[in-house]
């Protein structure tokens, strides 16, 4: 109402102002802009995706070597020329050698675990995984998992495990040539044996049994890191075997 | 447009007011450059960590594990594509739209990971998959998401903003 509608003058110049502005909408098509636009984000989830898949592949290796008594996806049977006793439990370790707590709980019960294993009073399965390598981006968890499998071949995988906990390499860091001669030296690797596993190690020989092993965990429902401790099947509490006296005690109730 | 409005409505809405506009633009500014950001950073963060991608959406166990490993590594260059073009201002609307409809899709997946007694981690920036039961953070989570998907819908109600790619190629 206050504003009085233009002038027929002016009206006629607003018109030639909104033809203006429509050319000038005109001067990029909607439709060709969104076509390009939409096709330029489709290839690049498209090659995203393709590029992300071989990222993944090539982490994994493509050997299929597993070694002795594993198979892929399966854990490794440590101390497997022990007889064990009728009746014991088996005890599935679910482990990454770049996990701190694992670390830790090693320094704490690794020796009650594989003493009990040594005497045969239980099964024990190592799952070595290398989850922690796709969260961290360290180049970690794989090498020093497929160095102790390659040591496995000279029957010093347990030697090379321990090595490893006992002297972690930090979580994020890359594990280097260097560290995994040391652990092989602590292992005792020796002579023809050490040329082996440098080749083996070189070849990532077992780096996609390991990547198997690690997919296989994640696929136990509530699995959701490490370390996990599986008696005959059933996930047990950290908090229940505390102490190396706690776990013998767990081990003997578990024992038929 | 605005001649029309003119007509129709001064004695509801008061004064025909640029100020109202310029201040719904700004807004709508920051809401774009928000959410824009926050799918840039959120793609980003997953981008390089396949595995622990497709492991985030396999936790949500909704989907076969095939289905959920292409999710795993095709979201999070969705992300960024959505979040560029929202940065950029280049067809606010259907971005804002799409956006808005997959941060309700998150919400969904959390709500019913939450209902059914999962412990997960979101992996909504990176990370993700079970974690302790006493780790979750769903509420939070549901209402960080629950923020995105406000700024998205207002971009969805009124995409015109500053400085975008949309007023400049198209003049509105």
């Amino acid at each position: 109402m206050a504003k009085k509608t233009p002038t027929p003058p002016a009206s006629a110049r607003q018109a030639k102002i909104q033809a203006a502005q429509k050319s000038q909408g005109g001067g990029a098509n909607k439709i060709v802009v969104a076509t390009v636009v939409a096709v330029v984000a489709i290839i690049a989830v498209v090659v995203g995706v393709v590029w992300s898949q071989s990222q993944k592949e090539a982490a994994s290796g493509t050997s299929t070597a597993v070694p002795a008594g594993a198979s892929m996806g399966k854990g490794y049977p440590a101390f497997a020329s022990v007889q064990a006793a009728a009746g014991v439990p088996t005890v599935d370790l679910y482990e990454d050698f770049q996990c701190p707590i694992c670390g830790q709980f090693e320094a704490a019960l690794g020796s009650t675990f594989q003493s009990l294993a040594q005497e045969g009073k239980l099964k024990l399965n190592y799952h070595v995984l290398n989850f922690l390598d796709d969260k961290t981006g360290a180049k970690n968890s794989t090498p020093a998992a497929n160095g102790a499998f390659c040591a496995a071949a000279d029957g010093k995988f347990q030697q090379f495990h321990n090595a490893v906990y006992a002297s972690q390499v930090a979580e994020g860091t890359d594990v280097t040539d260097a560290d995994l001669a040391r652990w092989a030296g602590t292992a005792g690797i020796t002579g023809n044996a050490l040329t082996t596993w440098k080749k083996c190690v070189a070849d990532d020989t077992y780096t996609k049994y390991v990547t198997s092993v690690n997919d296989a965990a994640f696929k136990i429902p509530s699995f959701g890191g490490t370390p996990t401790v599986i008696i005959d099947g059933k996930t047990i509490e950290l908090n229940t075997i505390s102490s190396p006296d706690a776990l013998t005690k767990v081990i003997q109730n578990a024992t038929k | 447009m605005s001649t029309e409005m003119d007509d129709a409505t001064p004695a509801l809405v008061g004064e025909p007011s640029p100020g109202r506009d310029r201040a719904l633009d700004v807004v709508g500014t920051l809401a774009r450059l928000f959410l824009g950001v926050v799918l840039i950073w959120a793609g980003v963060s997953k981008i390089g960590h396949p595995l622990t991608a497709q492991r985030a959406v396999q936790a949500y166990e909704l989907f076969p594990d095939g289905i959920a490993n292409t999710i795993g590594l095709a979201l999070p260059f969705l992300e960024i594509v959505l979040g560029v073009l929202l940065v950029l201002g280049l067809f606010t609307r259907p971005v804002a739209i799409i956006s808005t409809l997959l941060m309700v899709a998150f919400i969904i997946g959390i709500s019913q990971a939450w209902a059914r007694g999962l412990t997960i981690d979101c992996g909504c920036f990176g990370g993700g998959g079970a974690i302790g039961a006493k780790d979750t953070k769903y509420p939070q989570e549901i209402a960080r998401d629950a923020s995105f998907a406000l700024a998205g819908a207002w971009l969805w109600w009124r995409p015109r903003t500053l400085a975008s790619l949309d007023r400049y190629l198209f003049g509105h």
